[in-house]
């Protein structure tokens, strides 16, 4: 699992899709457990995005955060991940 | 020039198309809107569409000829009990026996890609508007009412009804103030290996039959039947699907798993310890894409949830953004290809009547409301259970959840919505019944010969670009033949003969002999069409009785199997 096989491309010029509201997150990490892609990370006791690079638009960070700490939009058309094999 | 549309369907997948095809049918302007470059590319699924979808869903899918990677005649389930001393039970009960099996089956594997582009192909065909690489940003209102759509770019674009076919996440609907978003403990995670595999061994060792492994948690191999779920194996034409998937919550308000860590491990323990993966597919299989994204898996069974709005001023939503995939087979395409048609139907009246308001519109909600298919496909609750079977260690309730659900014990609720569901479409048109007849030889010969509709010419990749058919891109007729055909997934391995001993002559003659008895059939119930439509409508409270006397009787025909397999197994 370690290394993304062939089948995934991720299409850059995403925007930032995915932001986090630091005054209502209170860090407790769920995100970072959810994101199979590793976006995010903590920093200074708050949730932070590490890199869209390897995010599949799953929205698992999303639905996870009760707070509403996560601010979830889709990439720019055309961009973000695809898949010939879903 | 502002254009205005009458409809904009916003999402190109399983549901968007039908609807936009309907509405194009019926002479209205349609747009149908797609973030992605390329139709299909960003939906991930381990996907069988099961046969009620095809049956009794939109007659331009059940009478054409999509791409489909594998017909699946049924289910084998294991329950590990210990893996280290290979205790593992089988309940296969939920499959179609040769000869019948695979030409009659209970769905159809497919990729996204090619079955979503065939089914926009089909709306572009009727004259439906497609642009790729469009995100809409937000419902766009004039005061209370939904008038269009905001891209990203903030273009509004106008239409007099927007039908919201996004998917499961429903982001639209949820910034519009309209639903709300769903709380974790009905959202599952999905982790999926797609495993490149040649055709000849994916028909000899996995065959035709899904594969799904039910543990207990200790077992390390299934996910946590404690969040109520499990592992699935589909076999596609060459390559297999495998999937694991957890809620993302037990409970709301308490902390997620690490579900990066546990999916690992046990992918690593599936891969490495379950025996028929680990000796007879591991050696033959190479990882080609890991892939996950989040379904909706209990919104149904949650009442508040159920009742939000799945419409509003001008707006109709539709498939899994309104909350409608299965509660337990976790499929979402038959429902989406159903509420797709109904709010179709409900587009074109309120725009031929000049009405969008969300009181007229509310008889769409009606009308998922009282379809028995999706009614029943929301509610089950086998999978669910499972978990009470985990909390109490009890294997005899764990096999009956997984039977009722995935085993021969389905009947025991799925026959009365079939029952409604195949009486009501023969009120409708009798003549339904030799397009059900037709459907699965013909999906079947398609498959086998890997020969499918070709899609419609013209560069869909580039972004932005609306496309609409002019005539002359149109498919001409249905049949595929050896030059306008698609192949499905690369190049073929092997023939494959489709009931063992029986000859290619003998195929000829028996297909020939069918297509006159179908013919002959037509003309039957051509002539006896309204004693038909009068004859189901008599009978249709008696489908009620459906799923008790199935209930009744299937413990008798399962006792009857159990001692013709052992009388088999004697001589």
């Amino acid at each position: 699992m370690s290394g993304i096989p062939e089948g995934v491309e991720w299409k850059g010029n995403t925007g930032d899709f995915i932001k986090v509201d630091a005054a209502a997150c209170d860090g407790c990490g769920d995100c970072l457990r959810v994101c199979l892609g590793g976006c995010f990370t903590l920093r200074e006791g708050k949730a932070a995005v590490a890199s869209l690079e390897k995010c599949m638009e799953c929205a698992a960070c999303w639905y996870a955060c009760e707070r509403g700490a996560i601010i979830f939009s889709w990439p720019k058309g055309g961009t973000g991940f695809a898949t010939e094999y879903g | 020039m502002e254009e205005v549309y009458d409809v904009i369907v916003v999402g190109a997948g399983f549901g968007g198309p039908v609807a936009a095809k309907k509405c194009a049918d019926a002479g209205l302007k349609t747009l149908l809107l797609e973030r992605s470059a390329r139709v299909g590319e960003k939906i991930i699924s381990g996907l069988t569409i099961p046969f009620y979808g095809f049956l009794f869903g939109p007659s331009f899918i059940r009478d054409g000829n999509p791409p489909i990677e594998r017909p699946v005649d049924g289910i084998i389930n294991y329950i590990v009990k210990d893996i280290d001393r290979g205790d593992i039970e089988v309940d296969d009960s939920l499959r179609i026996p040769r000869p019948l099996s695979p030409v009659l089956c209970f769905g159809y594997n497919a990729y996204c890609i090619p079955f979503c582009r065939w089914l926009a192909d089909r709306a572009v065909e009727s004259g439906a508007e497609l642009r790729t690489s469009v995100t809409v940003s937000e419902l766009y209102r004039e005061g209370e009412r939904v008038a269009g759509v905001v891209t990203e770019d903030g273009q509004v674009i106008r239409a007099r009804v927007v039908i919201d076919a996004e998917g499961s996440q429903g982001l639209l609907a949820v910034k519009a103030g309209v639903r709300k978003k769903y709380p974790p403990d009905v959202i599952s995670l999905a982790d999926v290996y797609d495993y490149r595999m040649e055709k000849e061994k994916v028909d000899r060792i996995l065959g035709f039959s899904n594969r799904f492994v039910w543990a207990w948690d200790e077992q390390g191999l299934a996910p946590p039947l404690g969040f109520g779920n499990g592992l699935m194996v589909w076999p596609y034409r060459e390559s297999v699907h495998f999937m694991q998937d957890q809620c993302l919550k037990t409970e709301r308000g308490s902390r997620s798993p690490n579900l990066a860590t546990l999916f690992r491990e046990y992918h690593r323990n599936i891969t490495s310890k379950l025996p028929w993966w680990r000796d007879e597919v591991a050696p033959h299989a190479e990882l080609r894409a890991h892939l996950w994204d989040t379904f909706e898996i209990y919104v149904g069974l949650d009442g508040d949830l159920r009742r939000e709005p799945m419409v509003a001023d001008g707006l109709l939503i539709v498939g899994d953004a309104a909350g409608l995939e299965s509660t337990e087979l976790c499929d979402g395409v038959p429902s989406a290809w159903f509420s797709a048609e109904l709010a179709a139907e409900t587009a074109i009246d309120a725009v031929f009547g000049g009405d969008a308001s969300a009181a007229f519109l509310e008889r769409y909600r009606r009308k998922v409301e009282s379809h028995p298919l999706i009614s029943w496909s929301i509610s089950g609750t086998n999978r669910y259970n499972l978990r009470y079977a985990q909390q109490k260690h009890d294997i005899r309730l764990l096999r009956r959840f997984v039977h009722n659900g995935w085993g021969l014990g389905a009947f025991t609720h799925a026959s009365t919505p079939l029952a409604l569901a195949a009486l009501r479409a023969i009120q409708e048109n009798p003549m339904v019944i030799t397009s059900w007849l037709r459907m699965f030889p013909r999906y079947f010969r398609n498959w086998s010969r890997n020969s499918f509709d070709p899609p419609l010419a013209g560069d869909r990749s580039s972004g932005g670009e609306g496309q609409r058919n002019r005539g002359s891109q149109a498919v001409q007729g249905r049949e595929p033949s050896e030059n306008s055909s698609i192949h499905c997934s690369g190049n073929q391995h092997g023939t494959f003969s489709p009931a063992g001993s029986t000859s290619p002559r003998g195929i000829g003659l028996l297909e020939k002999a069918a297509s006159l008895g179908l013919r002959a059939l037509d003309i039957a119930i051509f002539f006896l069409g309204p004693a038909l439509s009068g004859t189901a409508r008599l009978l249709e409270p008696l489908a009620h009785l459906a799923n008790p006397a199935a209930t009744a009787f299937l413990p008798i025909l399962e006792t009857a199997m159990k001692a013709a397999k052992n009388a088999r197994r004697l001589l």
